[in-house]
């Protein structure tokens, strides 16, 4: 991102200022070297709690996975009341209710957070975020309530049946419905990722140069060709962190998708199915798990999902470098 | 049944009936005590006197302050909540916390001597038992609970007649329709509305659960077919049939707002909700609906009732109601410190005896007095720092 | 090229550009229109959480509410004053751990580029996903068990270990709206590091930084998993006192749990209109 030279703008002004602010301390090789070390320091900190979490999960799943062998990754039984413990199915339930959440929220989070940065009025945009950063606030516990007492009945009699009459699309909602399904599910999946979707991409989209934005302007390109060729891509990188953050949250939820997916740990034959996800088995299981190869099991669950989540992060990340070589710019305003 | 506040003449029975085998205890207590209190217990002298006798009227007496925590089942916290608040009124000495997280954690909390007490729906096993840190770890039963079948079929009559086979086929799928002629043969009524059952189990694994699982082990061989075990167990053995729903709530929220949907809650829940419940089949070939006192039958059948023979599930009697279970509450048999002994052997005392009349109001049936006496003498097991036993009754 | 096709060229080339401006301009107002709708359904999901909240709790609101001690149900006079604390005792003991050791490790993403710093940022990613029950599972086996206590700093941690991924996020985004040439200018002119950070970076991603910050708090103080494996009883924070009474049968407990729900929103918007006045205020000192 180059800075503009025509002027002085409010977010550059700042910095600016602390610039001046800067010069006008000493450079002493102590404060220099005291800072690097609190800046090594913090980082190692972080570093040593993920290798500390990372150890105690192994740890403690250890007894499960030994029993059940690598088998445990992909076998699909989960049958605790039997013993048998296989995290294939739940596997396949979380990849599905992220990814079915993540259609929902990507194109209405980046198109809340266009309108928010680029065409809503001043004094609508702030209040209108922060309502929206509160609903990340909501207890899991309460939006799993409302789902179950609000959305159920609603997706029961109204949603589903509509959905699988639909002439094309159908095919992917058929089967009875009960209620609590997989696309229950990924609607308060959505419902939940939706914050840190929107305030994270308002943020990048607002952080883009307004030269950036004139010069698409300037050139012809409508306000809306502006926004989607000269905005958004220069947004990449912060786009990209709140889509990441997002399926991460999408991941491991666990309370409120235990409330309303309807623990069925079977693959869901269409998308009104009730199915399970790591997340709704870890906290279905916990609390009353034996002690032992029951809670075993459990985090062993809580093993696999980490390895779910770098298996996704990288996938993601490889997908992105692959399909990033072009980069839009105002060039392309005009087509 | 010891009442709430007996006369002293007896007061003077009771201490009498027990002199003989506590003769020695008293003695002990006149030194373990770490209040100072004098060690005589007469039937003159004040009963309390001794910060060690256990009764109705001195368990509110304890004469330091102390803090107990526990943890454990979900399930027990409103009974727990309610008897510790009252408890406290009456003893403002002793505080009690209670963290309902589950009874893995609470025996994982107790083995690891986290908590003063836990509170498990099923006795620790011997392998549990084993895994204590701090010694012999005693179980104590609590309270009284019952599982109901809870069912919302518009146009259906109030406790339906059901029995374990037609349990067993509306929970494993082979029954798929309320109109059924086999739920029409079993409860008498013909006229059931053509409605998709929707079958609705715990996702968590849960007491109720277990009950119910049991009952069917019992009572239906394509039951135990269909889950491949003659073994009960927490988690639901068959979650690929129907919905499963967490905790209490989730399963009574769904079958209070579906059509069609049957399953199965605790009963207090059932009961505070105003639930329709289905009368189930007992051993003694009657259908018995879910009552406080239908529950109080199955809990007094429990004659040699202990840690190891827990299970009140499809007990013989009139009027028994077959899905029954007691909570359990684990202490450790030597305390380290006496004056916490001391709080924590009053407390469980006055659940156990005068706390059971909140029992009623919260859904749960008092113990019955076999149970009730059981428990307390568990409780006199409790030693102090000296291990020996610290309490008389 | 002779001046007439040049003519009837810039003619054609004219009519097309019209062609294209109206194409443009209607798909414009039309993703416009789409976007504004996207933004009435973000907003909707709040709405109807709100409107069933309040008509859930808003019967059991009053001050005697805020501010007694709690009672079981069935006795009147309970509040969730000890709730209250708790939860903003714990939350700020997280805030405490969490927000240096992320502002460092952000500043430590953005400053170094590198294996080590992909690996951390990978991480953290990674941590994003990780189900709070895990991290509550976690902060008991590593402050309970060792302890044989319950308490508010282990609730702290659990809560902090939540927050930093999402804060060192959040946090290495928003310095990257600062101009990277200003603190290159900054270093450049013989500031020291320490200094440039703190002026330039910091100061100059203070809004965004605030929103990133906020946007972690928030979804910690709204967590129940890791409380429960680490307090001792649910009248200690907010969101446990929802879990345990809205998972209760009488509808006193579930009327606190969903009047409880109400008074922990409060508090979150709260928090963030303060948050976002004290950024503003300090951007506006700074110009």
């Amino acid at each position: 991102m180059s800075s503009d030279t025509t002027g002085v703008l409010p977010r550059e002004g700042v910095a600016v200022s602390g610039v001046r602010a800067a010069l006008l301390q000493k450079r002493t090789r102590l404060g220099e070297h005291a800072y690097t070390v609190v800046r090594w320091g913090g980082a190692a900190v972080f570093a040593a709690v993920v290798v500390a979490l990372l150890i105690s999960v192994a740890g403690s799943s250890s007894q499960a996975l030994t029993r059940s062998g690598v088998g445990f990754l992909w076998s699909g039984t989960w049958n605790p009341a039997a013993g048998e413990y296989g995290a294939g199915i739940l596997v396949v339930g979380t990849l599905l209710t992220t990814a079915v959440a993540m259609v929902i929220v990507v194109p209405i989070g980046l198109g809340t957070a266009a309108f928010l940065s680029e065409l809503a009025p001043g004094w609508l945009a702030g209040p209108l975020s922060t309502l929206i950063g509160l609903l990340a606030a909501v207890p899991s516990i309460v939006v799993g309530l409302w789902g179950l007492i609000v959305l159920t009945p609603i997706f029961a009699n109204q949603v589903e049946p509509f959905l699988a009459s639909m002439p094309l699309l159908g095919w992917l909602f058929r089967g009875e419905a009960y209620g609590p399904s997989v696309l229950l599910a990924s609607v308060v999946l959505a419902v939940m990722t939706l914050p840190t979707m929107v305030a994270l991409s308002r943020t990048a989209l607002a952080a883009v140069p307004v030269a950036d934005r004139e010069a698409a302007l300037a050139l012809g390109a409508t306000r809306w060709q502006a926004v989607r060729k000269a905005v958004i891509p220069a947004a990449r990188s912060g786009i990209q962190a709140a889509v990441t953050l997002a399926v991460g949250r999408a991941m491991g939820e666990s309370i409120a998708v235990a409330m309303v997916i309807g623990n069925r740990p079977a693959l869901p034959t269409s998308l009104t199915a009730p199915g399970a996800t790591l997340g709704s088995a870890i906290v279905n299981q916990f609390a009353e798990a034996s002690p032992g190869l029951g809670t075993s099991s459990v985090i062993a669950l809580g093993a696999v999902l980490l390895l779910l989540t770098v298996a996704v992060n990288a996938g993601g990340q490889a997908l992105l470098r692959s399909g990033g070589g072009h980069r839009a710019g105002t060039a392309g305003a005009l087509r | 049944m010891i009442t709430l506040s007996g006369t002293r003449g007896r007061k003077n029975t009771l201490v009498g009936l027990s002199a003989l085998a506590l003769v020695s205890v008293i003695a002990a207590c006149g030194s373990a005590s770490g209040g100072g209190s004098t060690p005589a217990a007469s039937a003159t002298a004040s009963p309390c006197a001794s910060n060690t006798v256990l009764s109705a009227t001195c368990d509110t007496k304890t004469q330091a302050a102390v803090t107990l925590t526990g943890a454990g089942a979900n399930s027990i916290e409103p009974f727990f909540e309610t008897v510790f608040y009252g408890y406290n009124q009456k003893n403002s000495q002793t505080t009690v916390n209670y963290s309902p997280a589950g009874s893995s954690v609470g025996v994982s909390d107790i083995q690891q001597g986290t908590v003063n007490f836990g509170d498990s729906e099923i006795p620790m096993t011997s392998s549990q038992l084993a895994a204590a840190t701090g010694g012999t770890v005693l179980q104590i039963p609590v309270d009284l609970g019952g599982v109901a079948i809870s069912y919302n079929v518009p146009g259906a009559p109030a406790n339906l007649k059901l029995d374990g086979s037609t349990l067993a086929g509306i929970f494993d799928g082979s029954i798929t329709n309320w109109d059924s002629p086999l739920i029409a043969a079993v409860s008498g009524v013909s006229n059931l509305p053509n409605l998709a059952i929707k079958a609705v189990h715990r996702a968590d694994a849960s007491g109720p659960g277990y009950d119910l699982d049991q009952y069917l082990i019992d009572t239906a061989p394509a039951w135990v077919t269909a889950i491949g075990t003659s073994t009960p167990s927490r988690t639901w053995p068959l979650a690929t049939v129907g919905i499963g729903e967490q905790l209490n709530t989730g399963v009574a929220t769904y079958v209070s707002q579906t059509s069609g949907s049957v399953g199965f809650v605790e009963y207090g829940y059932a009961l505070q909700n105003g639930f329709v419940n289905a009368a189930i089949l007992d051993a003694a070939g009657a259908y018995v609906a879910p009552t406080e006192a239908s529950i109080a039958l199955a809990g007094a059948q429990a004659t040699s009732l202990s840690s190891t023979n827990f299970n009140v599930v499809n007990e013989t009697g009139a009027g028994v109601y077959p899905l029954a279970n007691f909570s359990w509450t684990l202490v450790y048999q030597k305390q380290s410190e006496t004056t916490t002994a001391i709080a924590l052997g009053k407390l469980l005392d006055w659940v156990v005896t005068t706390g059971q009349q909140d029992a009623a109001a919260l859904g749960y049936a008092p113990l019955p007095a076999n149970v009730a006496s059981l428990a307390q003498k568990t409780i006199l097991e409790i030693e102090g720092s000296t291990g020996t036993p610290l309490f008389s009754s | 090229m002779t001046v007439a096709s040049a003519l009837s060229r810039r003619g054609l080339v004219r009519a097309a550009a019209q062609r294209s401006l109206t194409r443009r301009r209607i798909t414009g107002r039309l993703a416009q229109a789409l976007c504004a709708v996207a933004a009435v359904a973000s907003v909707a999901p709040l709405v109807a959480l709100l409107y069933y909240t309040i008509s859930r709790g808003a019967q059991v609101l009053s001050w005697s509410f805020l501010v007694n001690a709690p009672t079981p149900p069935g006795i009147p006079g309970g509040g969730i004053s000890t709730a209250i604390t708790g939860s903003a005792e714990i939350v700020g003991l997280a805030l405490v751990i969490a927000i240096p050791i992320a502002l460092l490790a952000a500043l430590f993403l953005f400053e170094r580029s590198g294996r080590l710093a992909a690996a951390l940022r990978f991480s953290a990613d990674v941590l994003a996903g990780v189900p709070s029950i895990i991290i509550g599972i976690f902060a008991y086996a590593l402050l309970v068990l060792p302890l044989h206590a319950f308490s508010n700093l282990a609730a702290a941690f659990a809560l902090a270990v939540l927050m930093l991924p999402i804060m060192i996020r959040a946090d290495e985004e928003a310095m990257r709206t600062i101009a990277l040439d200003l603190w290159e200018a900054g270093i450049a002119l013989g500031a020291r590091r320490g200094r440039v950070a703190r002026s330039v970076v910091l100061r100059g991603a203070l809004p965004d930084l605030v929103t990133g910050n906020l946007l972690a708090i928030a979804r910690a103080v709204g967590e129940t998993a890791p409380l429960l494996f680490t307090l001792a009883t649910p009248v200690a924070a907010m969101t446990l006192l929802i879990y345990t009474d809205g998972t209760q049968a009488f509808p006193i407990a579930q009327e606190t749990a969903w009047g409880t729900a109400l008074v922990l929103l409060a508090f979150v918007l709260l928090l963030s209109v303060a948050a976002k006045i004290a950024a503003w205020r300090i951007s506006r000192r700074a110009r």
